[in-house]
């Protein structure tokens, strides 16, 4: 049982990181493409697609832990998100933004262990 | 890449605000519609699928949809790393509405998380006001 939770949790990590990364891929090249274009619309249906996995996979561990439970985790997807915005889409990382994002997510989880 | 920041209701920032709105009512609306129809014992619940059970779960689905778009909307002007960091200012205003407005109870723990959240959405702000000016 613990084990299948920490898989779970984990694929639900690795879905909702990469679905905010193709979002944001789609609408970088539809800036640059527009919108209609083909390659808009594969990532962005990707993104769709991996974010509806994750969204049932949070079902399923909201209908077994309390959110407060799943928070931290959820608090964790701050920072990958950040730093593999950086790696992957090529965003301009400032000390600033990392300290602010380091803070926040230290925070989400304080919140949600007391 | 930038685009040209639109004003007034499209402006992104106001439709960041109307996203945050968005995942506060869906959060909640989530968890009341899993929380009506859990049975841990069935084989398929791990997916949560038996939640579409729940006429909240479907409420919930259309202002996910609604919000998906607004968010996809302020992708298109604000980089990831300060637009998903900033999102999380959901985790500070669910506990304080909670407090306010349920007379719930704040640990001395919870407030020093708060207040870590609070200091860290200041800090991003801060490039994410450069990024206005660049514009």
């Amino acid at each position: 049982m613990r084990m299948a939770a920490i898989v779970f949790i984990l694929l639900w990590l690795v879905t909702f990181v990469a679905g905010q990364l193709l979002f944001k891929r789609a609408m970088d090249v539809s800036s640059a493409m527009g919108f209609r274009s083909r390659r808009t619309l594969s990532i962005l249906g990707a993104g769709i697609a991996v974010m509806t996995i994750s969204f049932c996979l949070n079902l399923g561990l909201l209908q077994r832990f309390d959110l407060s439970y799943l928070y931290p985790f959820q608090g964790s997807s701050i920072i990958v998100i950040t730093l593999l915005a950086a790696l992957i889409l090529k965003e301009r990382l400032t000390p600033r933004l990392i300290i602010g994002t380091l803070l926040i997510t230290a925070g989400v989880v304080l919140v949600s262990m007391s | 890449m930038m685009n040209h920041r639109p004003s007034g209701f499209a402006n992104p920032w106001f439709q960041f605000v109307l996203n945050i709105i968005g995942v506060v009512v869906y959060e909640l609306l989530l968890k009341a519609g899993a929380a009506a129809t859990a049975d841990p014992t069935k084989a398929w619940s791990w997916i949560g699928v038996n939640a579409l059970a729940s006429p909240l779960t479907w409420l919930a689905i259309v202002v996910i949809i609604v919000d998906l778009v607004i968010w996809l909307y302020i992708l298109k002007y604000i980089p990831l790393s300060i637009a998903f960091p900033l999102s999380r200012i959901v985790d500070v205003l669910v506990p304080i509405s909670c407090w306010l407005v349920l007379r719930e109870t704040i640990s001395p723990l919870r407030w020093g998380g708060i207040a870590l959240v609070i200091i860290g959405l200041v800090i991003v702000a801060r490039p994410a006001a450069e990024l206005e000016e660049r514009l």
